[in-house]
């Protein structure tokens, strides 16, 4: 039984697309193919015109540090290291961490935790480390945010403020968001929405034909 | 490094138990070298110190006929030696009357010393625990052992010696018990008599001649090139010079393979700790196994995976050859210090020996990143997606 079949579609620079669909339907494996976590059994997946399925294991690693943001659903913070330390880590991995300290106080002054730099990630809240897990996914200003299902651990307060906190980043910093939800009320107007039901990727309520070419 | 770092200190319990694993293992080793060396290397020391010197001379085939004070004389113009003392060996049957009831005793060893230069040459003496060592030509001085088995003969009892001379004639002499001497392992002369050597070469008919001149040194690292430097002085005259190594090794063959056993169980131990450490760095990878899948999805390559569980492995490895080899030393300098003594007779040699210190703390260090290998590796093979759904 496969997945996902026959799933083809392009995304746009700095569209923010929503992934819908039922339980097991197969929208978490798709972001995970577009991710490089998962690999398909066939066809291809070109991002800024590179085919990643010709990539070697070491060549994904650095494509997803450089050119992926990935906001998990339950944060997936480094629970041994600092707010500050989770947010440079990707940058820490490109080997690029001296001089973006700046930076990654910018993005928490941009998600409201100025404050909470030095506290250790299992020390703030869900709604927190979400926000954290927000900044970590932009400080390598990556060309596409992968979210799965950011709000799904979260009241629906702090959902409203994490959907609105990366509505106004994707706008601000002109960057893609690919995010998988079941919410989709939350997240009111998107660009697109792309249903996936049965392993196969429809338009809203229409089959889709598209290709990645974010 | 920080991230390694971090994850290890966080599990306290880990690093605990891991760092233990190497403590003991390197605990184990300088126990083992304390007691076991400590042991080879009293006996070497008591063996050197009472019967042997640094360097033994004899005659190749019989007895030395050379004029012992000139040989004396000649060792004792090198700066290296000390002092060297002549002695001479043979058996007696020995007579004491106590209570009125004659106790006999045979083949007992008789050394012949010559107390003035003996005393120089050798610490023997010090093992007279009552009464004092030879000082004239009819006193003696018996080892422990063979003053219980004359009945318990005391300083001043008189004893009758029966010696055959080298004709096959019985010589005999009466003595005075000038001392008991009973050494702490038993190296001493305590299944022994000691008696003046001319008094022995008169009973023996062996004048002018000697059984063995053991040189004392004051550097014994010199003994080789003292023995080599004699041979070639003295080419025609048939002399044998043995250095403690070589005079005792019949004596120490069979300890020296006990001691390799025991190395090898020390070894093993450290292989243990070494199984130890897989163990505990697994169930660190196994308590680790999301985070190693975030780290994969935002980036991290296998090798930055494997460098973070290998550094935890040197840290393991660094902490624990650290704290090991304190306490390995800290054992050494208690054992030192308190001069303990091996079944509470004889005091061990104990010495910190910076090469097998170093060496251990070394191999330890060495096995712990080698331990750390495996785990890493496993680590390395996780996949992301997998990873991240572990709880």
């Amino acid at each position: 039984m496969k997945a996902l079949d026959d799933v083809s579609f392009s995304i746009e620079q700095g569209e923010v697309v929503l992934i819908v669909g039922s339980s097991g339907s197969g929208k978490s494996t798709l972001l995970n193919m577009i991710g490089l976590l998962d690999s398909p059994t066939n066809g291809s997946i070109l991002i800024d015109e590179t085919n990643t399925t010709t990539l070697n294991d070491s060549q994904i690693s650095s494509f997803r540090n450089k050119k992926l943001g990935f906001i998990f659903q339950f944060s997936n913070l480094l629970t041994d290291l600092s707010v500050l330390e989770n947010i440079l880590l990707p940058r820490q991995i490109a080997g690029t961490d001296l001089t973006s300290e700046k930076q990654a106080l910018d993005l928490l002054k941009a998600v409201g935790l100025e404050t909470q730099i030095h506290k250790r990630a299992n020390k703030i809240s869900g709604g927190q480390a979400q926000r954290v897990a927000i900044a970590r996914g932009l400080i390598n200003k990556p060309s596409i945010v992968l979210a799965d299902e950011p709000t799904g651990n979260l009241d629906s307060v702090t959902s409203d403020t994490i959907v609105q906190l990366m509505k106004s980043m994707a706008r601000k910093l002109n960057q893609t968001f690919i995010v998988v939800t079941h919410d989709r009320e939350h997240f009111g107007d998107v660009d697109r929405i792309i249903t996936i039901k049965d392993g196969r990727a429809f338009e809203g309520e229409q089959p889709s034909t598209m290709e990645i070419t974010a | 490094m920080k991230l390694a770092k971090r994850m290890l200190f966080n599990k306290k319990g880990s690093l605990i138990g891991a760092v233990l694993a190497v403590t003991i293992g390197i605990l184990v080793i300088h126990v083992n070298f304390v007691i076991f060396q400590g042991l080879f290397d009293a006996i070497v020391r008591d063996i050197s110190e009472y019967r042997n010197g640094d360097i033994l001379v004899t005659n190749e085939d019989d007895y030395i006929d050379k004029s012992d004070s000139s040989i004396v004389s000649w060792f004792e113009r090198i700066s290296y030696v000390e002092a060297a003392a002549p002695r001479l060996s043979s058996t007696a049957e020995m007579e004491i009357t106590k209570n009125g009831k004659l106790i006999e005793k045979t083949r007992v060893p008789v050394v012949g010393v010559d107390p003035f230069n003996d005393i120089r040459a050798s610490t023997v003496h010090e093992t007279v625990a009552e009464g004092t060592y030879v000082f004239s030509r009819n006193s003696i001085v018996l080892g422990n052992t063979v003053a219980e088995d004359l009945g318990g003969a005391t300083v001043g009892d008189n004893v009758k010696v029966m010696i055959i001379d080298r004709w096959g004639e019985e010589q005999t002499k009466r003595f005075t018990v000038s001392g008991i001497a009973k050494s702490p392992g038993g190296q001493g002369f305590d299944y022994s008599t000691v008696i003046h050597i001319d008094t022995l070469r008169d009973m023996t008919n062996r004048e002018d001649q000697t059984g063995s001149i053991m040189v004392k040194l004051k550097d014994p690292t010199k003994a080789l090139e003292v023995k080599e430097f004699f041979l070639l002085s003295f080419p025609n005259d048939d002399f044998l010079a043995e250095t403690i190594e070589e005079s005792a090794e019949e004596q120490l063959a069979g300890f020296r393979s006990g001691i390799a056993m025991i190395n090898m169980i020390g070894y093993f131990g450290m292989m243990s700790s070494a199984f130890a450490i897989v163990t505990i760095q697994m169930m660190l990878v196994n308590g680790k196994t999301r985070e190693i899948g975030v780290m994969r999805a935002i980036g991290a390559k296998r090798k930055d995976i494997l460098i973070i569980f290998i550094f935890q492995g040197m840290l393991i490895g660094a902490i624990g050859a650290g704290v090991g080899t304190a306490t390995g030393l800290g054992y050494t300098f208690y054992a030192k210090e308190t001069k303990m003594s091996f079944n509470n007779s004889l005091p061990l040699e104990v010495t910190y020996n910076w090469e097998k210190i170093i060496q251990t703390a070394l191999a330890s260090f060495v096995l712990a990143i080698i331990a750390s290998l495996y785990p890493s590796y496993r680590a390395t093979k996780l996949l992301p997606v997998e990873a991240m759904r572990t709880v």
